[in-house]
């Protein structure tokens, strides 16, 4: 009897320790969230303040205030009159070719450089690490003569774009390659002696292991094109047939333009967005597997 | 099948380290040969150099009669079970073992039958549709056996397949190779630096070290005739005892004095010694723990030793001894013959005294340490 009320009296200092312990989580938990609910708001105010004045109809202009007085979809349907859609299929052209084109070259680009031994190997990594570090903008005004030489800026600008965002591609092996070093090799050699060539050890083992780094490359070779502007602008050159949304959009917060077109703006804003978006919020899954796996295990 | 020869085989690395020396091995049409070593002792490079997956640096490889050094992998007809099992994670498998066929373009009426077969064969029937990691590591590596197995190749490499698995499962799976073997009637190739994998696998033993060859044997020969102190001391288990003795030419007689005991050597022994003109000469002896008898109470020619620690291992006992020399022997005393008071008598401290006869002794060269009887 005196055995059990000692364990019970040494029990209760305990279950106010777990109490005291699930307090204190329950209340950080608490303030976190808070945080992130106000950081999330910060940060989604601009977008929705677009969102609300692409549908605002009673007025073209800037104004003083966030909730339209007049609702309607005629931003959007003006947008079609104007040279938007021109932009928005340059725009998806482009990125569509660059990803499938630079998805293809940094896939078989890491393939090679995380299974393939020869020399030179290691300096043509590091040589393409250091080449990576200079921003591209240096390249810019020579990249910009030699398409004027082959006859792709500006109405020409989307083929030219398409070659210089490729061109470097194969520079941004390191996240899928360190991706590959973690597939182990014996799998390859299986193949290898089940009869496989190594183009089909590519595509019919590592890939399909792969598909977390595959849906990172093409989302980010498919953003980089969306959103780009200086290249765009530069190659394009003020030619309204070559220029993409970006380009486009941001001529029209020209001083002559932004009275007449801010709202069109706002409303071509969120049409440039929704692809984007709806394309990360299907794969974001694969995207954050894809740079944790190729950083934390390369 | 098909018989595989290799000639002068050398694998030397781009640092220049060579990781294997004139390897030269015949190896005949269904023959199951083993290749055993500690790590590092070139084994699975060799086997690599079989199956495509290094280059060879010098020498010839042949399968079947043709020169196989330039060809691809999947050229040289051989099939490959890995340690880590190899298996296509994101395939079923069905998929994983219907792999090779597949790209054979083989017909799917066929694969179904091919790959059925060998599931039938090897127990996995109802896991054809799962993916190998919902498989226990014994189910894999069926799985990968499986995979081999459908391609009907002519030699099956096997690269320590069972050292993944624990040692129940690892006993159960050898046996179930030894049977696999007799279903297969196939060239076999194995690799394992597990002694009782290789003695009880293999038709014959090549056993390696450092690149070399140590002796290419039956586990029967590489057991009883070993060449030197290395394939002594590593066939067999717990491995050979080693003792610091001396030998003594007599006339026509040799014998071994060894801590004051005079063992005279056998006929066959003394003609193997005389052939090779060997004189009196200090010698390490060999002597196999299964092969020492104990005895509790001193007798002539009788070894008296310390006993250090006593193992119990079920039906028998490790008593592991030092002599006189410090020379530490292990001796495997059966427990079912001892009785009450010297099963007590067996602690740490007590003396004891052991013999063994001349027929079971191995003399080696302390300087080559070859044997000199089998050397």
């Amino acid at each position: 009897m005196s055995n059990m009320t000692t364990d019970m009296a040494s029990s209760r200092p305990k279950m106010k320790q777990h109490m005291g312990l699930k307090a204190s989580r329950t209340i950080g938990n608490t303030l976190i969230y808070i945080l992130l609910i106000t950081i999330s708001i910060i940060w989604l105010i601009p977008f929705v303040f677009i969102v609300l004045q692409s549908f605002r109809v009673e007025s073209t202009h800037q104004v003083g205030y966030i909730v339209p007085q007049v609702w309607g979809l005629r931003n959007y349907t003006e947008l079609f009159n104007s040279n938007f859609p021109k932009w928005y299929v340059n725009t998806f052209i482009t990125a569509l070719c660059t990803c499938i084109l630079q998805t293809i070259i940094v896939l078989c680009m890491s393939y090679t450089l995380s299974r393939f031994r020869f020399k030179m190997r290691k300096p043509l990594m590091k040589v393409m690490l250091i080449l990576g570090l200079f921003p591209g903008m240096l390249s810019m005004i020579i990249l910009y003569r030699v398409l004027k030489d082959l006859g792709l800026t500006q109405a020409n600008a989307v083929p030219g774009l398409i070659l210089v965002y490729v061109a470097s591609s194969g520079m941004g092996y390191y996240v899928s390659k360190g991706f590959f070093d973690t597939i182990p090799k014996s799998l390859d050699e299986a193949a290898r002696i089940d009869g496989a060539t190594r183009a089909q050890v590519l595509y019919k083992i590592i890939l399909p292991l792969s598909k977390p780094i595959v849906i990172y490359t093409l989302l980010t070779a498919f953003m980089g094109p969306w959103g780009d502007y200086v290249f765009a602008r530069y190659i394009s050159n003020n030619t309204a047939a070559g220029m993409n949304v970006a380009v486009g959009l941001y001529g029209w917060l020209s001083q002559d333009q932004i009275n007449k077109k801010y709202t069109m703006f706002c409303a071509g804003g969120v049409l440039v967005a929704v692809p984007v978006t709806v394309l990360f919020m299907c794969l974001q899954r694969y995207y954050v597997e894809g740079v944790t796996g190729g950083a934390v295990k390369g | 099948m098909a018989s595989v020869k290799l000639t002068n085989i050398k694998k030397i690395y781009d640092n220049n380290v060579t990781a294997v020396h004139d390897f030269n091995l015949e190896i005949a049409d269904k023959e199951f040969v083993v290749f055993v070593g500690p790590s590092g002792c070139g084994k699975s490079t060799t086997l690599r150099m079989i199956a495509g997956l290094e280059d060879i640096s010098d020498g010839t490889l042949e399968i079947d009669g043709q020169v196989v050094n330039d060809l691809q992998p999947k050229d040289r007809d051989i099939a490959m079970v890995f340690q880590n099992y190899a298996l296509y994670p994101h395939m079923t498998v069905y998929n994983n073992i219907a792999f090779s066929l597949r790209l054979k373009k083989v017909p799917e009426d066929e694969i179904y039958e091919r790959v059925t077969n060998a599931a039938q064969i090897l127990g996995i029937t109802e896991y054809l549709t799962r993916k190998p990691r919902a498989l226990s590591g014994g189910q894999r590596q069926r799985v990968a056996i499986g995979r081999a197995m459908v391609r009907n190749a002519k030699v099956f490499l096997m690269d320590e397949p069972l050292s993944n698995l624990d040692a129940k499962l690892r006993n159960q799976m050898r046996a179930e190779i030894i049977l696999l073997r007799q279903k297969l009637d196939t060239t076999f190739i194995y690799v394992t630096h597990d002694q009782t994998e290789a003695m009880t696998l293999g038709d014959r033993i090549v056993i390696m070290k450092d690149g070399y060859i140590e002796q290419v044997g039956t586990p029967q020969e590489v057991f009883d005739t070993p060449v030197n102190l290395f394939v002594a001391g590593f066939i067999g288990s717990p491995q050979m005892n080693f003792l610091k003795a001396k030998l003594v030419q007599e006339g026509t007689g040799y014998s071994v004095e060894i801590l004051g005991a005079k063992i005279p050597l056998n006929e066959d022994q003394v003609s193997a010694l005389s052939r090779k003109n060997i004189k009196s000469q200090e010698i390490i002896l060999g002597v196999r723990p299964e092969h020492t008898t104990v005895l509790f109470e001193k007798a002539e020619g009788a070894i008296e030793c310390t006993i250090d620690v006593n193992e119990m291992m079920g039906s028998e006992l490790h008593l592991h001894l030092s002599s006189a020399n410090d020379d530490k022997i292990i001796v495997r005393l059966p427990t079912v013959d001892l009785t009450k008071e010297q099963r007590s008598s067996l602690a740490y401290g007590n003396r004891m005294y052991i013999t063994f006869p001349a027929k079971v002794m191995h003399l080696f060269d302390p300087e080559t340490e070859r044997s000199l009887i089998n050397g």
